[in-house]
Formats: structure tokens, C-alpha cells, sequence
């Protein structure tokens, strides 16, 4: 197929989609969290219900994650973007009724009917929607993930198009450098000049590996976007390829992600089918192939030289680092590793340019982030907001504040890597720099909310004794000493530690995090590092005097 | 032709050619840096941490035997925090398994001895972990005994990479870790092994040792792997 | 426990078709050993988990050392060398669950069954594992009862749900 061909089918799918004689789509939400509430047979209800009203010029499109989770599952009509929550087999017949057939919206069902006093009828109006701006998550309710027509009328693979035909490779790269997108990994590190390193190294063979590992508790955007839009992966993937120079890519999915990985196979053939992957795409000289490794549940796998040890067949463990994998990755070969939600965020940047995404967040963070909301929270998801929105927003405007009549206590960022935000830092603007400046990290997203029941000290412990488990073991630092300092934390919670027990877990904390040999060990006492920073007064109290004897051993 | 840098070691000068680590050029002009995980002739892992150090203009410390030098590096070897460091990754081997120095037969010829007096261990400080461990005496020539093992991979190395059996590898993680031979089956049952005795050779504690050796007297020559592989590239 | 290494030649029945299966996947990976961790996901798949004699067919096979091959599979919490048992809960211990009180959950499992997690009860019937989050934050605490995800479990209901499963079985 080439650009013309490419061109026409995209126009003829437009003009079918305008000249469809179907006047009201119901997007049901078929993401992660939806389906396990009971989604699929929310879905053949629908049919059914339908069919027997005559309704048959409605189309029902299962789509991705929409955001509010733990509200599903949740129904929108549109035009009108009217969001249903909470549906079941029983109430779909009566949102049908009154929706389509009274035309007028079901209040009760609405979309936070519970919490507002008067819901939204056009769901985009609730503060929820209009405080965020959705760019990697864009198309995630709107498209059916497993359809590559309806990607194409959101302007799938025009990017690609535009970033073959019209840029050449270095283009495309200061494209990438002017957005100033950083990794959404979680290190942050520049993504245009990761790509460029890459395209510096000379070599006939190079790689594109895209990071799916996503490992964090309480995380699951990577998820979210691999199942409910995997060509805005793919087609990220391949502009990729062509920006490096790299032929071959490997999407890494965590094997916990069954859907994702039967999704994103899915979408691979359809876009060789139709032409945007595989040996000369559009007709250029340019080919890129993709293949899915499926993870095997090791958190160290998001440490890049670990991704690498394990999409090569061995333990995933990590390396040291020089030489980075850009120079030296998979199989020796130069390879770029961006997570999936950078992956995620490439085509709006080259289709709408890198100083339209630049303009958005703050001054060194640029775009959206993405944000797993949970815990405590009112309204659980997925959200994404410009970077440099306070935390205060994040939790009370979106959020929709604490459960019950609780009070918020501090929110955890970056999971294991990261740490916590106490309440009188809740108007910090989340961007890379003032989370460090806190002791946190953005890592990939994750955000967890506690209210006052929550024991800081047990969330160290519960974070600790998560990297013990998941440390490879390679280095002593990480495998000895996260250990020593899970059991000091636990003779914390137990009421049996001392003051010198609290120095010791100080001092450890300190070693662990600059001799560890990769990012897994050097970010292990963050947690515990923050929880000692912010909340003390709850290691203090728990301390008991020392005893003579131990001050003899231990001097 | 190498490439000449100049680089200086705790204040020492040194033109040392660009291809090699940190941790060469120090040995080369007598400067100690303390390793276990580190036997020349065998890849370097950057495993056990021991030989961190400190460059000018960063914050970070690097693993002396994974890095490269490059011109007017300057390096610091003997800091307090390189030796607080170096005093509690010790403490941390001693503390993880089973280490009883009077019942080893690589008592007065450890490394992991020599490691502790050298940064002036009196006292571990941290809880020891007393983990079940293994003896595998299967083999009739060798022991592996995991109690005295320190897990720096030395003889899964020596193993694959010298004499290409690759009996050894690691199993689990984290803490978990254990050498094993072949499917973590009896070291006298493997199917790879060639009983070479590299492996015991290369261990820098007890953890492998030779039957036929009595008590005490359990000397080992890691630099014969060294002298095996220099022997290897000058193509003899 | 370091068991004996049987000499017994590693080769499986060919007319069985998880073996055949794997041969089929073997075959499209061009038997390269990069593609290790593909092969042992597909013989997981079919076998349930990964037996011993499995492992030394796919390194023989795939010419692998031994212990590299159990190294690697002993690595990934995802493959398993114990049956996991007929009815597979499986609990979401992630950040979220966990603060919403999944260690209950397997506090009363171990309470009503014994069960600790890792292991299978005795008649093999129930296997109780805990994950690392399953990426349903938003469903928190999160259970998989055989493959299905349940949503804000209680434990009264997980034991419910538990012992249904054990009660149609015996009927089945």
C-alpha cells in the first residue's frame, strides 16, 4: 500500500462515518477495572436490549478505560457524552428507555449522581473531566481497541504518515526535543535526547523496545492505554523506529496483563494487514516489525539493562551501567527504551508539534501526566492532568476528596521508588522537581491516598518488605540490606525497636541508596526515607529505652 | 593504539591507557581497593559494591571494577564515607549467612576473613539472618557448602566462562538466592560438571572446597583462572 | 530441599499434545534460546505449571545448561514448578488492596482452610497465592478466583465464594 492508497482509505472510512445512518453510539467501558465489575454482560444486555427495541441503528463500540473505576461499569451515550455509572443487567434496560427512546437522561444513574446536587447530563462539564487534559489517554474510551477503522478516524497513523512523507529522521527528532517530553518511566530523563543518542550510534541493526513492565502497586495506566488504544503504541513504536533507525521493536507486556497482550497482538496484524507496519511501510523503504515479549513478574524488569537481560531468554537482572543501552542494549545491538505511556504521547506531538505540547504543565516538566488514583479516594482511576496541577486538585476537585468523612493524611507517589506528600504539601504542583524537592519521585504515576487510619510506619514497612521480594539478589546493598531494614521497620511496628534500631535503619537507608547497583536498590528507602522526613513523631513514639546490654554490642 | 589518559587516584598522577577500569589502573600503581566480587580474567558484575568510589563532580559513587577511566578523572579510594561503606557491606556478608570462621576449612585463608580485618570489623551490627542452608557433599572430589557462600557468582563465572561447563547458576532472588547445579539437583548427580575444580579455585571463602585438603590447610589460587585466561589471549 | 538429578533420559511422550504443543512453539522461535522465557509461558499454559521433567526437555531441546534454564524459572514469580491446585484464589496484595485490607483477606483464608500463601491444601483442591498488584486499583480489595476477577471482597464473601467452589466440585 502506499501514501495514496493509505490516504483513500482513510477518506472513504470518513465519508462512511459521516454518512452512517447511525445517530446515537453507547460506548460501553471494557477497560481492566469495568469488565471485572461486571462489563461483558453489561455488553450482551445492551445488544439484546436493542434488538428487541428495534433499535438497530444504535452501534454499541466497547471502548478502554474511561477513568472512574471504581463507578463502573459505565455506559456513555453519545452524541451528548451522557455517562452512566453503576450499570448492571437489570438498570440498562431503563437507561435505554428513558435515553434513547424518552430522550430524556436517567438522573439517578448519571455519573457521580451521588455526590453532586445536580449531575451533568454532557459528563465533559463535571469538574472531574474539565480539570483534566487527556493527550496519552485521549482516544482510551472513544475507539474500540480491537477495530484499526476507528483509530483511523481519530487520526491514527497520521503522524506516522506526516513523520515518513514530510520529516525527515532528524526532524522527527528535534520534533521530539521542542516538546520537551520527558520519560514517563518514571526517571524522567529527556526523551528527544534519548532519541538522539540512539540515532548518534552507528549501526546496521538497531532496537525499539517499549516498556509495558509496569511493576509499581498501584499502578496500571501502561495497562489502560495498551488495551484500550494499542495503535497509539504501535504507531508511537514505529516513528520511533524511524527516527533511530531501528527495524525491530519489542513491546515487553507484564503477563498478568492477558488482555493487553491479546489486544496489542490483535492490533500488530491489523496494521500489517493494512500496511503501517511491517516491510515497506506506505511504501517507503522503511520497515518495522514488532513483536510482544510477555513479562514474567519481576519488578526489576522496568529497570532498562534488567528489560534487556529478560526479552534475551535470562534472570533479569540488571547491569551496570555504563554502557546504556542506547550504546550497547539488546543483544549489544544501540536500543531506545521509552515506557508506554511516552510511547503513548508521540503521535499528538509530531501531528500537532512539539511547541503545542511544550506550552503545556510548567516550566521544566512539560505535557500530561498520567495518574492512578487509589486508595482512600472517592473516585479511584485513571486520570491525566497537565504536570504542575496541585495535589490539592488531584485529590479533592478530580478525586472527589476522602472516603467517608475521613481526613486526608498524605498521598504516596512513585510506589516502592517513591514516597509520601503530607497534607501541608498538598498545594505542591506535581512535576518532576518539586516531588524530588519533597523526597517523592513522579515514578510511573501511581498515587495512592491515605487518611488518618493509615500507620506511616507500616506503609514503610509494607513498601520494604515489597523491594526484599522483588530484589534480584545481585547486589549486596539491595538484597542484604533491604532486607536488615525490613526487619528493623518490623520490630518498628512491633513496638520493639529502639532509638539506636531508628539510626541504624537511618544509616542503612543512606547506604542502600548510593552504593545499590541499579535504580530498584537506589530508590528501595525511599519510603522509608520520606515517612522518617514527614512523619517522625510516629517512629518516636513507638521507640522503647535502651537496654544496657544492647548498648555494649552495639556501640 | 590505546588511547593515553590522565587520571589521579587520591591525589596520585597516573597516565593509564583509556581502555581500562578504575580498579586496573589502581592495582597497577599499588593503590588498594577493596573487591570480592572482582577476579581478573572473569567479567566484571559490579555485584558486591565493595570497590565503590568517589569522582569529582558528582554526587553518585561508582563501582571502581565496571568503571572506565577517562582524562582528569579524579578519584578518592579512602574517604570516611567510602570506608563506613566498605565497613557495613562487610558486616552485611557476615550477617546473611552462616559464617563461623573456627569450624571453616578456610579459616586463615578467606578473603571474606582478610575483608574483615582490613576494614577493622569488631562487631556486626545488624541482626544475622541464620538462614537454612545446604551441604551438598554429593561430589566426590568437592563441597559446596551454602552456609560460607557470598553469593559474588565468582564460580558461576569461572564455570561458563573459562571452562565453558556452566554447571553453576543462581536460583530465586532477592535474599533467596542460591548457587545451584544443573536443576538445583546434587552437585555429584550433574550432568555438566567436569569436576575441573575451577569453581572451588575461584571461591573466595569456604563455601567451595576440596575434599582432599584437611582442615586449615584449604589454600586457594583464584590467579591460576587469572594466568589461565592471560595465557588464553597470548595464544601459546 | 536438593533433589536428586535423575539420569533418566529427558525425553516426554510424544503423543501427548501439551507436547506436542510445545514443539509446534519450539519450532516458531527457531529454537533460539533468547526465546527461553516465550517457551516456558506457552508450557505453563498447557501444563498448568511448570514440572521438572518439562524443564529438562525444553533445555535439552533448546541445548540450555540445566541450571541456567532453573535459574531463570525460579527468577519469575509468574512460572510455578508446584501444581497450584484445582481452584487457583489468588489474592491482590498491590498498594491499594492492600491498604483496603487484603491482608484480612488471607487471614481468614489461613483461618478456614489452613492455607498460607504459596500453597495448596492437602486434597489439592484450593491454591492460595497473593500478587503483586493486578492492575484493578480501582476495584481494591481485588481478588481472582480461577481466572475471574472479583471486585471489593470481603473476606465473609471470599470464604463464601470459596466454599461454593469446593461444593460444586464435589457435586461435579
Amino acid at each position: 500500500m502506499n501514501r495514496v492508497d493509505f490516504k483513500n482509505i482513510i477518506h472513504a472510512e470518513e465519508l462512511k462515518a459521516k454518512n452512517a445512518p447511525t445517530k446515537h453510539k453507547i460506548f460501553v467501558c471494557c477497560g481492566a477495572g469495568c469488565i471485572s465489575s461486571g462489563a461483558d454482560n453489561v455488553m450482551k444486555k445492551l445488544q439484546e436490549e436493542i434488538k428487541n427495541r428495534g433499535l438497530e441503528d444504535i452501534e454499541v463500540v466497547p471502548t478502554g478505560c474511561m477513568g472512574p473505576c471504581n463507578q463502573g461499569p459505565l455506559v456513555k451515550f453519545k452524541p451528548g457524552n451522557t455517562v452512566y455509572q453503576k450499570i448492571d443487567c437489570v438498570n440498562i434496560g431503563e437507561v435505554v428507555k428513558s435515553q434513547i427512546v424518552d430522550k430524556k437522561p436517567l438522573e439517578d444513574l448519571l455519573l457521580f449522581s451521588e455526590h453532586r446536587e445536580k449531575p451533568f447530563v454532557n459528563a465533559e462539564e463535571d469538574p472531574y473531566f474539565k480539570k483534566q487534559l487527556k493527550i496519552a489517554l485521549k482516544d482510551c474510551g472513544d475507539v474500540h481497541p480491537e477495530k484499526i477503522e476507528d483509530y483511523l478516524l481519530h487520526d491514527g497513523y497520521k503522524a506516522l504518515d506526516k513523520a515518513l512523507f514530510e520529516m525527515s529522521p532528524e526532524d522527527v527528532i528535534s520534533e521530539i526535543k521542542q516538546s520537551r517530553l520527558r520519560g514517563r518511566g518514571g526517571a524522567g530523563y529527556p526523551t528527544g535526547l534519548k532519541w538522539e543518542t540512539v540515532y548518534r550510534h552507528v549501526n546496521d541493526q538497531k532496537y525499539i523496545i517499549c516498556n509495558g513492565d509496569e511493576g509499581d502497586p498501584g499502578a496500571f495506566m501502561d495497562r489502560s492505554v495498551l488495551e484500550g488504544n494499542p495503535h497509539r503504541i504501535l504507531e508511537g513504536m514505529t516513528i520511533a523506529g524511524y527516527a533511530v533507525g531501528a527495524n525491530k521493536g519489542y513491546a515487553y507486556i507484564r503477563g498478568e496483563y492477558p488482555l493487553a497482550i491479546k489486544r496489542f497482538e490483535a492490533a500488530i496484524k491489523a496494521a500489517k494487514k493494512l500496511g503501517v507496519l511491517g516491510k515497506n511501510i506506505l511504501g517507503t523503504n522503511f520497515s518495522f516489525d514488532v513483536e510482544v515479549r510477555i513479562g514474567a513478574g519481576a519488578f526489576v524488569c522496568g529497570e532498562e539493562t534488567a528489560l534487556i537481560a529478560s526479552i534475551e531468554g535470562r534472570r533479569g537482572t540488571p547491569s551496570p551501567r555504563p554502557p546504556y543501552p542506547a550504546e550497547s542494549g539488546l543483544w549489544g545491538k544501540p536500543t531506545l527504551i521509552n515506557n508506554v505511556e511516552t510511547m503513548a504521547s508521540i503521535a499528538p506531538i509530531i501531528l500537532k508539534g512539539g511547541e503545542w505540547y511544550s506550552e503545556i504543565g510548567t516550566a521544566k516538566s512539560a505535557g500530561t501526566k498520567v495518574f492512578a488514583l487509589a486508595g482512600k479516594i472517592n473516585y479511584a482511576g485513571l486520570i491525566e492532568v497537565p504536570m504542575g496541577t496541585t495535589l490539592r486538585e488531584i485529590v479533592f476537585d478530580i478525586g472527589g476528596g476522602i472516603q467517608g468523612d475521613g481526613q486526608f493524611k498524605a498521598a504516596q507517589t512513585g510506589g516502592p521508588s517513591g514516597g509520601c506528600i503530607p497534607a501541608e504539601h498538598l498545594d505542591v504542583k506535581m512535576d518532576y522537581e518539586e516531588l524530588m524537592k519533597l523526597g517523592s519521585i513522579m515514578g510511573s504515576g501511581g498515587l495512592i491516598v491515605m487518611d488518618e487510619n493509615s500507620d506511616m510506619v507500616d506503609v514503610a514497612r509494607f513498601f520494604m518488605e515489597f523491594c526484599v521480594d522483588e530484589s534480584c539478589g545481585k547486589c549486596v546493598p539491595c538484597r542484604v540490606g533491604t532486607k536488615m531494614m525490613h526487619d528493623l521497620l518490623q520490630k518498628v511496628c512491633e513496638n520493639k525497636a529502639t532509638q539506636l534500631d531508628i539510626e541504624r535503619l537511618e544509616e542503612l537507608a543512606v547506604y542502600v541508596k548510593e552504593c545499590s547497583l541499579c535504580g530498584l536498590g537506589g530508590s528501595a528507602p525511599n519510603p522509608l526515607l520520606s515517612t522518617l522526613r514527614h512523619f517522625r513523631h510516629e517512629y518516636d513514639t513507638r521507640v522503647q529505652p535502651v537496654r544496657k546490654s544492647e548498648n555494649l554490642v552495639h556501640q | 593504539m590505546m588511547a593515553l589518559v590522565t587520571i589521579y587516584i587520591d591525589g596520585k598522577k597516573i597516565i593509564a591507557g583509556s581502555e581500562k577500569t578504575i580498579l586496573e589502573v589502581a592495582r597497577e600503581n599499588n593503590i588498594e581497593i577493596l573487591t570480592m566480587c572482582h577476579l581478573k580474567g572473569l567479567t566484571d558484575v559490579g555485584a558486591c559494591r565493595l570497590c565503590m568510589v568517589e569522582l569529582e563532580g558528582s554526587p553518585k559513587l561508582f563501582s571502581a571494577c565496571t568503571t572506565k577511566v577517562a582524562d582528569n578523572m579524579i578519584v578518592t579510594t579512602n574517604s570516611e564515607r567510602i570506608r563506613r561503606y566498605q565497613r557495613i557491606t562487610t558486616e552485611l556478608f557476615f550477617a546473611e549467612r552462616n559464617h563461623i570462621c573456627a569450624v571453616c576449612v578456610s579459616n586463615g585463608a578467606c578473603e571474606l576473613q582478610d575483608l574483615g580485618y582490613k576494614v577493622g570489623l569488631d562487631a556486626i551490627r545488624y541482626p544475622h539472618l541464620f538462614p537454612q542452608c545446604e551441604v551438598d557433599t554429593s561430589h566426590p572430589l568437592y563441597v559446596m557448602d551454602q552456609n560460607r557462600c557470598i553469593s559474588c557468582s565468582r564460580c558461576i563465572r569461572a564455570c561458563a566462562e573459562v571452562e565453558g561447563a556452566y554447571n553453576w547458576d543462581m536460583m530465586n532472588r532477592g535474599y533467596q538466592i542460591r548457587v545451584i547445579s544443573d536443576f538445583n539437583t546434587l552437585w555429584g548427580e550433574s550432568t555438566t560438571c567436569t569436576s575441573c575444580g575451577k569453581c572451588v579455585q575461584a571461591c573466595p571463602t569456604g563455601a567451595l572446597w576440596a575434599k582432599s585438603i584437611v582442615q586449615g590447610q584449604q589454600d586457594k589460587h583464584p590467579e591460576f583462572i587469572t594466568d589461565l585466561m592471560e595465557r588464553r589471549k597470548m595464544n601459546l | 530441599m536438593i533433589v536428586r538429578n535423575s539420569l533418566q533420559d529427558a525425553d516426554l511422550p510424544q503423543d501427548d499434545p501439551r507436547v506436542k504443543q510445545l514443539n509446534v512453539k519450539m519450532k516458531k522461535e527457531g529454537y533460539k534460546p533468547d526465546a527461553l522465557i516465550e517457551i516456558l509461558h506457552n508450557a505453563q499454559n498447557s501444563y498448568g505449571y511448570l514440572p521438572i521433567n518439562v524443564l529438562r526437555y525444553i533445555a535439552k531441546v533448546l541445548r540450555l545448561p540445566p541450571s541456567r534454564v532453573f535459574g531463570t524459572v525460579s527468577f519469575y514469580h509468574f512460572f510455578s514448578m508446584k501444581s497450584k491446585g484445582e481452584h487457583t484464589c489468588l489474592v491482590c496484595t498491590g498498594t491499594a488492596c492492600y491498604v483496603k485490607g487484603a491482608q484480612k483477606l488471607l487471614d481468614k483464608v489461613e483461618e478456614k482452610f489452613g492455607l498460607k500463601q504459596g500453597q495448596v491444601t492437602q486434597d489439592g483442591k484450593i491454591g492460595l497465592q497473593a500478587a503483586r498488584c493486578i492492575g484493578a486499583c480501582g476495584l481494591a480489595p481485588a481478588v481472582i478466583l480461577d481466572d475471574e476477577v472479583q471486585a471489593k471482597v470481603s473476606p465473609e464473601d471470599l470464604i463464601s465464594k470459596l466454599t461454593s467452589k469446593l461444593e460444586t466440585h464435589e457435586q461435579g
